[in-house]
């Protein structure tokens, strides 16, 4: 369902408008009460059977966007009533981050096999002979599974000449790289949060809107209209989220509308890592002092590796990834000013707030999220003067897409350390990623430099962003070709250490 | 060949209400243009035309303007003025 739109997406983008928009206007808390009759306004129902549950859905949506905890059905309560928790200035963030809406979820089978009606009842019927357990047979004149007996092999499907035998899945669960969707009593989806890396695959891949990220748009708003500095660090990956018309150098301006003191490029941050990842592959895995070498600028996947994956841990990048370096930076030249991360992904958020390693970032938001803001301030980018963007380099803003970073490093690693031969692996999506990794711990990437990104595509996949993959990706390449320094040595930051 | 002039609407509000989805699937259009017997060259352009207006996503088809247009209605409009007729 990435890259097209849908209700899912209609509703979780007005979601973000409304929250932004009672927060910019001050609207007093009682106006987020109303958010679920603005969006389903009447007595008809527009998406589900009620439109009682349609309320309590955004309900718990809503909830979710000021950083609130998700309620099932059975407890009671406002909307906004535990919000003093949350009605801050600061990041709110407690508990879970990636959070099933319980009534929302279809509590849709985790796998099944069903025969179509395009099952011909030919003579042959190969899918009985081939089921190991006896659970085909004919009934009718044409096939029918017997769901008691079915073991889900899959074989029957792989047999039939019509491919009338289809394999449905819970789409959260087919996205989930880590195994992390589990069922409860009603059989409908959880998630197991000791296994859950955040990545935000499952929230764009269930069709019935029932999972959801905590936003800070709520916490954010408030911290833009309070006295101070608040500064924005942007992914690279943003280039096109918002439209034709939204240039970056019209981004940057938008941002400064909305109440940011400056606008920062995270691809500076990975400039310098690219720079410092390219030192420790020449001195460590060149030399054979270390086996391999593995990014770390994606954390769902920096997360697995080193939780799911011990004996590769110790080779995971140890360099500060983009977004960190980037608000380190920002913080060294205005050590008073707030640092908001603006980028694609869920996971962030989590980096941002681990205690390992200070990250120096308040806030994180999402392209959607900012699109909220930027509808609920009424901003345009066509009608603003466009403001430079400059201070990254070609290679840093290809860490946006897929293969960039490990291109970056390794193109680094040629241009310092000209002898050296790099052999690069990498990996989308998590269930991709734990297949180099399972290589790479059985001693079949030694020398190798690894990339894992947990969204197939890279960062503009991320579960945060507004536009189709392929599109992005243009985008953000012609981004890089308009960078006047195309290698990190280029950098002027790298050059000012 | 006739021209078909589809301009959509690219304010924020309409990116945020699917207006990037409706380009895609226009664009798409193209790609089918044997199977749909295309009969038209169809141009896009993308400018800020809903002047703030709660009508988003806006697009205009050859000037008949189409509120809160989707994909779907977009391409049906499209096909519907573009398509030669078919015997089937």
């Amino acid at each position: 369902m990435r890259g097209i739109y849908t209700p899912v997406t209609q509703i979780r983008r007005q979601v973000f408008a409304e929250i932004a928009r009672v927060a910019f206007e001050g609207e007093p808390v009682s106006s987020l009460e109303e958010i679920p009759y603005r969006i389903i306004p009447g007595e008809v129902p527009a998406y589900r059977d009620s439109v009682f549950k349609e309320r309590a859905i955004i309900g718990e949506r809503v909830r979710l966007g000021l950083g609130l905890p998700v309620r099932g059905a059975g407890e009671q309560g406002t909307i906004t009533g535990d919000l003093d928790l949350a009605h801050l200035n600061e990041k709110f963030y407690e508990g879970a981050l990636v959070n099933v809406i319980p009534f929302a979820c279809n509590a849709c089978e985790v796998k099944a096999y069903s025969v179509t009606d395009q099952c011909q009842g030919c003579l042959a019927h190969p899918c009985v002979s081939v089921c190991p357990v006896k659970a085909i047979s004919l009934v009718d004149g044409k096939s029918h599974i017997d769901k008691s007996k079915c073991i889900k092999c899959g074989r029957c499907k792989e047999i039939c000449p019509y491919s009338a035998i289809i394999k449905t899945e819970r789409p959260c669960a087919a996205a989930c790289g880590v195994d992390a969707i589990e069922s409860d009593y009603l059989g409908r989806a959880t998630i197991n949060h000791d296994k859950c890396v955040s990545c935000g695959q499952c929230l764009v891949s269930c069709p019935f809107a029932a999972i959801a990220d905590k936003s800070q748009i709520f916490q954010l708003v408030q911290a833009l209209k309070a006295p101070g500095k608040v500064i924005a660090e942007i992914a690279p990956a943003f280039v096109g989220q918002f439209g034709p018309m939204a240039t970056p150098e019209r981004v940057k301006k938008a941002l400064l509308d909305l109440g940011f003191s400056d606008v920062y490029e995270v691809a500076i941050g990975a400039d310098l890592g690219a720079i410092e990842e390219a030192h420790h592959y020449a001195h460590k895995v060149a030399t054979g002092e270390e086996p391999y070498f593995a990014t770390s600028c994606c954390p769902s996947w920096s997360v697995m590796a080193k939780r799911d994956f011990p004996a590769v841990a110790p080779y995971v990048s140890s360099a500060l990834t983009p977004m960190v370096a980037t608000a380190r930076i920002i913080k060294k030249e205005h050590p008073d000013a707030r640092v908001v991360f603006i980028g694609p992904c869920a996971a962030k958020k989590l980096e941002a707030a681990r205690r390992s390693v200070r990250s120096d970032v308040d806030f994180v938001v999402t392209f959607e999220e900012l699109m909220g803001m930027f509808v609920a301030r009424g901003i345009e980018f066509g009608e603003e003067p466009p403001a430079p963007m400059e201070g990254a380099t070609s290679a840093g803003r290809g860490y946006a897409v897929a293969g960039g970073v490990a291109e970056a490093i390794s193109n680094c690693i040629r241009e310092l350390y000209p002898e050296l031969e790099v052999k690069v692996d990498r990996a989308e999506g998590l269930k991709n990623c734990k297949k180099m990794l399972a290589l790479a711990k059985a001693g079949k990437r030694n020398g190798y430099l690894m990339e894992g990104m947990a969204c197939p595509g890279g960062c503009v996949a991320g579960a945060g962003t507004i536009l189709p993959i392929s599109k992005a990706a243009s985008a953000v390449r012609q981004f890089q070709e308009a960078a006047k320094e195309k290698s990190p040595t280029e950098s002027s930051y790298h050059t000012a250490e | 060949m006739k021209r078909l002039t589809v301009e959509i609407c690219v304010c924020t509000k309409c990116v945020m209400h699917g207006a990037m989805d409706i380009i895609e699937s226009v664009e798409g259009l193209k790609k089918l243009k044997t199977q749909l017997r295309l009969g038209s060259q169809i141009e896009i352009e993308t400018k800020n035309l809903c002047k703030g207006e709660d009508v988003y996503p806006l697009v205009c088809i050859n000037g008949e303007r189409m509120e809160r247009a989707s994909s779907e209605t977009v391409m049906a409009k499209v096909i519907s003025l573009t398509s030669k007729d078919v015997k089937r």
